[in-house]
């Protein structure tokens, strides 16, 4: 214990002398800059980007010292019983080997990236950098600047997502985790944990070349005891060859790993060893997303349904809408009815019917809300070689992203089970209902989504980004169809506003849900379903742990002097306009069962 | 007979398990289906623009699976209605109707087209209601 104790404080020592002194940019094993890759035009990298990164990073070393604090703090459990458990504090342990993972830089090539980097407390565990939000939309991974396709979704209530299966008495997918459902839980029995298992290997992201990397930088890892402790002593016993730091140092994807998944050269013994540390790294985040320290439920909407806080008329007036007119809860589902025994505003206690007392604000399914395409997002760019000889997306702007139908087709990712491929054309274009808790979460010296006079923090909405503000994603929902134009983004008609008074086209016509899209709401009564959805950000019953640990500057703008100063034009003043788009490329289109109607 | 007794059975005990599940209590619930599925507004144009026409109409909550779908067959002659679009909607439990809506996209302009509309459930499950021959004109 004296011996553990020592070493962490040597760590949490290292950790902070090598927090003040971080590179802006990653550096190879032997010392060397990585040349960045930036294939991107003028403008679509945000000009803070480096400085941005490094200020999450501090933020992502400043909170992995606090969790190896609360290590150290804690008193160990003793393995007892049968079957053998940690008894006393063996779940909290669990938890904290999640945070420690979450927020540990070293399960990457360049030992730049972890997991909290794109997923920070302070944005209910979403996209921490308000610049990225507002323009590339997907974050830097430990190859600067190669970058995703998609937002980071959030944590908050994903390990309650069932496991994906296909109801044939509803004729529908349910659960799974990523916007695209494919991690599937089919194999650890948790989509969330499988979710966890990756972004440390997507080339794009943390971009570990082998999955045996997790396991080999684990094994030196200042919280290894914990592990060993949570798992089993002996999990790292793997002969690993001497070659695995140059291949753990090399990003995934990269010519000279010739494009084997598993470049690590282990005896089968050895490979299934760690292959249960892949594992138990899924099982234990798993466990902390679960835990009160992401999943808290701790809203000002959990203190309504125990009748110890009581809506305000518009946050109410909001509620009656989300049940009613504006129908959001047929897929944001709040576990509450509509039918209000109590009629006069500001209700409370909230007497309908009552069919969770922890709703969590989604149906586990999928749906095509019709998104235009977002010229910004950072993929349509990354069609040239790196330095490494990795392009992310050979398509550029001929990529479209299908969400769950090309899943099941086995294009975005490998589909475990065949018999769900022939449903890919009637799921083409759908993206999961993220649960509706933590949207409106900010750090809180800049307590709202919302531009205008008040300090804002910058998010980004739906799996493009497309959307900016709270107040656009409603009036999305609610006008979607009242001004649909057939133009793409940055083209809409002299005297229309985009995102106000003009939609551009779908990004895919396919599936499209109906449900909204003219709700006729009107503004006020958008507003008071903004309102309604601040009241699901958790930190109000007790403070959600971590959310203040936001370094950067709030936004703010004046209304009077700036035309995008508006939570209905935010994000304006960065649209570009769409190029000319090259046809579907074939490679996701013209993979059957192909989309039906052809997708153009 | 037995078959069908031990399908609803089965139904019923999964049904069950379900809703004292607390992890997926609030996955979309099957909902009693209703008896006889009405049209009560509509169907009427909500929408025709160059490039996207929209049909709209509402029933009572035709209930069963949770995501429905409004289908339109339609053609340019009235006894021939060989076109099919159909969009998904969800229904609402707790509400006594529901509206579908239906997108047609890149339909010919300058040209009359005739229609009719119905619904139909996920797993398939046909609603049973069907409009009268109804007609529209593309504008432009």
């Amino acid at each position: 214990m004296k011996r553990t104790t020592l070493l962490g404080t040597l760590v949490i020592f290292a950790a902070v002398v090598g927090a003040l002194f971080l590179p802006y940019g990653p550096v190879s094993a032997l010392g060397t800059p990585v040349p960045p890759y930036n294939p991107y035009p003028t403008g679509i990298l945000p000009p803070d980007l480096g400085s941005e990164i490094a200020r999450v990073r501090r933020e992502v070393v400043s909170i992995e010292n606090e969790a190896l604090t609360q290590w150290q703090a804690l008193t160990p459990p003793t393995l007892t019983g049968q079957p053998p458990t940690l008894q006393g504090t063996g779940q909290r342990a669990n938890q904290l080997l999640g945070k420690l993972m979450n927020f540990d830089e070293n399960i990457s090539p360049f030992k730049n990236r972890a997991c909290g980097f794109c997923h920070m407390p302070y944005a209910g565990f979403s996209g921490p950098i308000p610049s990225v939000n507002l323009t590339m939309i997907a974050y830097p991974g430990s190859v600067e600047f190669r970058a995703g396709k998609r937002t980071p979704q959030r944590y908050t209530y994903s390990p309650f997502f069932p496991i994906l299966n296909y109801n044939e008495t509803q004729g529908l997918f349910f659960g799974g985790n990523f916007w695209d459902s494919r991690a599937t839980g089919y194999l650890l029995g948790s989509p969330d944990a499988e979710q966890a298992q990756h972004p440390p290997v997507d080339t794009q992201e943390h971009a570990l070349p082998d999955t045996a990397c997790i396991a080999f930088r684990l094994s030196t890892a200042a919280y290894k005891p914990l592990f060993e402790t949570v798992w089993g002593a002996g999990s790292f016993n793997i002969s690993f060859p001497a070659d695995t730091e140059q291949i753990c140092d090399t990003p995934g994807g990269a010519s000279m790993l010739g494009g084997s998944a598993t470049p690590i050269a282990l005896t089968p013994e050895d490979r299934t060893k760690a292959n249960n540390v892949f594992d138990h790294w899924g099982n234990s985040l798993d466990q902390y997303e679960a835990s009160p320290d992401v999943s808290a439920f701790s809203s000002k909407f959990d203190a309504f349904t125990k009748g110890t806080y009581t809506l305000t008329k518009d946050e109410a007036a909001g509620f009656q809408l989300f049940n009613g007119k504006g129908n959001c809860n047929s897929c944001h589902v709040d576990g509450r009815g509509t039918t209000s025994t109590v009629l006069n505003p500001g209700f409370n206690p909230d007497h309908s019917k009552t069919a969770s007392t922890t709703p969590k604000f989604t149906c586990f399914g999928s749906a095509n809300e019709g998104l235009p395409l977002n010229p910004r997002d950072a993929i349509y760019y990354q069609n040239t070689p790196d330095s490494f000889g990795f392009t992310a997306n050979p398509d550029g702007f001929a990529f479209r992203d299908l969400g769950m139908g090309s899943f099941l087709r086995g294009v975005a990712a490998p589909n475990p089970n065949s018999n769900w491929t022939p449903f890919a054309p009637t799921v083409d274009g759908q993206m999961q209902v993220s649960s509706a808790r933590n949207v409106a979460m900010t750090p809180p010296q800049c307590p709202t989504t919302e531009a205008g006079l008040t300090p804002y923090f910058q998010k980004e909405f739906f799996h493009n980004g497309y959307i900016k503000s709270l107040k656009q994603l409603v009036h999305f929902y609610n006008t979607r169809d009242l001004y649909p134009y057939n133009v793409t983004s940055g083209h809409c008609p002299t005297g229309t506003i985009e995102k106000v008074t003009c939609w551009p086209m779908p990004e895919v016509k396919n599936n499209i849900d109906m449900t909204t899209g003219k709700l006729g709401l009107t503004d006020r009564e958008e507003d008071q379903i903004v309102a309604f959805l601040e009241t699901l950000t958790d930190g109000f019953t007790r403070p959600y742990p971590d959310r203040d640990t936001f370094t950067g500057a709030c936004m703010t703008c004046n209304p009077a002097t700036d035309p995008n100063c508006s939570p209905a034009r935010q994000g304006n003043g960065s649209l570009i306009p769409t190029p000319p788009l090259p046809p579907c490329g074939s490679d996701i289109c013209g993979v059957p069962p192909v989309p039906s109607p052809p997708i153009p | 007979m037995n078959k069908l007794l031990l399908k609803l059975a089965i139904t019923a005990v999964a049904g069950s398990l379900l809703s004292s599940n607390p992890m997926i209590g609030q996955v979309s619930p099957t909902t009693p289906k209703t008896a006889r599925v009405r049209i009560i507004q509509g169907p009427e144009l909500e929408l025709a623009k160059e490039h996207l026409t929209i049909i709209r109409w509402t029933t009572n909550n035709p209930g069963g699976s949770p995501v429905h779908y409004g289908i339109v067959r339609y053609g340019t002659d009235p006894k021939n209605l060989s076109q099919t679009a159909k969009s998904p909607i969800r229904l609402n439990p707790d509400h006594s109707s529901t509206i579908f809506r239906v997108r047609m996209d890149d339909l010919k302009p300058q040209t009359t087209y005739y229609y009719t509309v119905g619904s139909m459930g996920a797993d398939g499950t046909d609603d049973g209601t069907k409009s009268t021959v109804k007609q529209f004109r593309c504008t432009r």
